[in-house]
């Protein structure tokens, strides 16, 4: 995707000048802004898909963005079940994708 | 203990907020969002008299003023439980535990989905998801991209994406099946757009009020709709063309589109392929109640408010004793309501924590009456019969109100 | 891919054939069609796909839609940490 960020806007302006901030998504160096979201930035980096389903392995990326989907949830440190559209990147912040589950492990195991 | 506390920093929440502050009490503010101001965020649209309704600066002055008042404001905190305590309730927050004398919820609205073939797909999202993605974040949700869904918020976000430089392609019906329902049928969205005279597509207008007029001339004017479809904002709206599959192997390529008879039906042989690189989904908006079922609130279902509401009175009283609600949690409706709600609530609140509740009867009944105002000029309504709904659920609540005492008393 | 393979609720990947032809067999509530096929049960707790459920439900019962919310909502509504879940609620 060209482009990707909003910077000229004929209402609302322009972006303001914002600080970087450094992540790692499944141990991939990215670079987002301040004040970004895990969702956005990774979307401004051209990357749509955020977990893979725990059963079927079919991929999904941020559905509603606005935290009632759950569908971008991701693992952030140590942390799981964390929404990416609500969750502000920080500076080296390791972010994981959620992965599929080996089979024995199935409905229930996702907390 | 606090006064009061607010789930949801929206326009009901902060204005509710703002009026209890200026009443002296202690008010608590959380909203799971980073940003206070609810789904105002993001919100674009042109006024009848040409300026614009630019929701990040109304949200900005809520929460300054809101901040001059030293309301609590507290950002990127979920509310996930609440339980009653003897005359006050326990709310229980991802950042700690709080006891609070009133409580007033409003979670606004969440959208409803309308499934088709593809849409788990990366890059299909909700047209909400793209009005925030675009005007909050700032980050394009892709270079070129279909809006699947036709109806008010999406007429009114797919111009917001065309604005940020985002091509949107067309605007096309649902593929039908069971769960997409009306949402695939070209007769009823071709009327309920043009209900919404202030944003439907003027050329729309202009075909359909000749033809609107008498029920049996509606499949006529679908007959005629333009095979391109009407331009909207330099954008083909087609009534007559459904996307019955989002298609793409590890995210979204593009969609196939059919040609739909009068009902909605493709027509076999009409598809083709668009590729694309995002896709929309536009199935309208429910109240986010989740929080009031879980307090054990009343509900009733009502279809003009977007489906079921905590059964509540024009004062924003629910039932339960110390609990209110405002905002599109009590039904669809736009902001600059949602915010006089808040303001009603914000009164009772005020009024049922004095001492001298007289004091307070003016501003309420003010406050009730602008509500009303304000609704009879908005631009923006989700629902023609809304009012409809609005009496049913306050004569919901007098039956309510005396169930309640009955039970109280023992009879 | 036929129209009845589509998926209504993508936390559990529950199909529409399988949400119909339950419906239609046990011509049954929504609560009782969420917990035979587990519709409405995964992580969003059903704010993605009730309505579309409730639709359905509603096609194979006739019944009017009825003023108790179908699928009820349970605490926690949100996503908590093992040490919020694990406190102890002396109340
Ligand atoms: C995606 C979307 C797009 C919309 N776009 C438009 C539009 O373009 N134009 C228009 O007129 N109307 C739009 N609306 C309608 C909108 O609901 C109203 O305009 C108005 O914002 C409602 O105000 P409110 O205060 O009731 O709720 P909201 O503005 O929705 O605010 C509710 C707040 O509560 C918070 N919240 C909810 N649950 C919890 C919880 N458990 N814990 C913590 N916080 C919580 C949310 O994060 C949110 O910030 C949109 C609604 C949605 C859902």
């Amino acid at each position: 995707m060209t482009n990707s960020r909003i910077v000229h806007h004929p209402i609302l302006g322009r972006l303001q000048e914002r600080g970087k901030i450094h992540f790692t998504f499944d141990d991939n160096e990215y670079i987002g802004y301040e004040g970004e979201t895990i969702a956005a930035a990774m979307l401004a980096n051209g990357e749509r898909v955020l977990r893979s389903h725990e059963e079927s392995g079919n991929l999904r990326g941020f559905y509603c963005n606005i935290g009632h989907c759950m569908e971008c949830r991701v693992t952030v440190g140590n942390q799981k079940t964390v929404r990416a559209c609500l969750s502000l990147i920080e500076e080296g912040m390791i972010v994981n994708s959620g992965k599929k589950l080996p089979t024995p492990f199935k409905k229930g195991e996702t907390l | 203990m606090i006064d009061v506390f607010i789930v949801g920093a929206g326009p009901a929440g902060l204005s509710a907020a703002n009026v209890c502050a200026k009443n002296g009490l202690k008010v608590k503010v959380v909203d799971e969002f980073m940003k206070a101001g609810g789904r105002l965020l993001g919100q674009l649209h042109e006024e009848p008299d040409g300026t614009w309704w630019n929701g990040i600066e109304e949200a900005k002055k809520l929460n300054d003023e809101a901040q001059q008042l030293k309301v609590e404001v507290d950002c990127g905190v979920s509310v996930y439980n609440i339980k009653k305590q003897n005359k006050s309730w326990k709310v229980y927050t991802t950042k700690g535990k709080f006891q609070t004398k009133a409580l007033l919820l409003a979670t606004g609205a969440a959208e409803t989905a309308i499934p088709i073939p593809g849409w788990t797909l990366p890059g299909v999202m909700s047209i909400g998801a793209a009005q925030v993605m675009t005007n909050v974040h700032r980050v394009k949700v892709g270079d070129r991209g279909v809006v699947v869904g036709i109806n008010i918020l999406s007429a009114a976000i797919t111009r917001e994406l065309q604005l940020a430089g985002i091509e949107v392609s067309s605007m096309y019906l649902p593929g039908k099946n069971i769960a997409t329902g009306d949402h695939g049928n070209p007769i009823l969205t071709m009327k309920s757009m043009l209900k919404v005279a202030s944003l439907a597509p003027s050329k729309l207008i202009r075909i359909g009020s000749k033809l609107m007029k008498s029920e049996s001339l509606h499949p006529l004017a679908l007959k005629f709709y333009p095979k391109s479809g009407i331009k909207v904002w330099g954008m083909p709206v087609h009534l007559r063309k459904a996307v019955i599959e989002i298609v793409g192997e590890k995210k979204v390529e593009g969609v196939r589109v059919a040609k739909v008879d009068l009902n909605g039906e493709p027509i076999v042989s009409t598809e083709e392929f668009i590729p694309v690189d995002f896709v929309c989904i536009a199935g309208g908006l429910y109240p986010l109640v989740e929080l009031a079922a879980i307090t054990g609130c009343p509900f009733q279902y009502v279809s003009e408010l977007g489906g079921h509401v905590p059964v509540h009175s024009e004062k924003m009283k629910t039932p339960l004793e110390g609990l209110y609600v405002a905002g599109n949690i009590t039904g669809i409706e736009s902001a600059k309501v949602a915010m006089k709600q808040g303001t009603v609530a914000g009164y009772s609140v005020v009024q049922d924590l004095s001492n001298k509740k007289e004091a307070f009867q003016v501003q309420l009944k003010q406050a009730i009456q602008t509500v009303e105002e304000t609704r009879n000029q908005a631009v923006i309504q989700f629902h023609p019969d809304i009012r409809t709904g609005r009496k049913k659920v306050y004569m919901s609540f007098k039956d309510k109100g005396l169930m309640k005492k009955r039970d109280f008393y023992g009879t | 891919m036929s129209d009845r393979k589509i998926i209504i609720c993508r936390c559990e990947e529950v199909t529409l054939d399988q949400l119909v032809d339950t419906a239609e067999s046990y011509r049954c509530s929504s609560r009782e069609l969420k917990l035979r096929t587990r519709a409405g049960m995964g992580q969003c707790a059903g704010r993605t796909c009730r309505a579309l459920v409730d639709e359905i439900v509603q096609k194979y019962t006739n019944e009017p839609t009825p003023h108790d919310i179908p699928l009820g909502y349970q605490a926690p509504i949100r996503p908590i940490t093992f040490s919020l879940m694990g406190e102890k609620d002396h109340d």
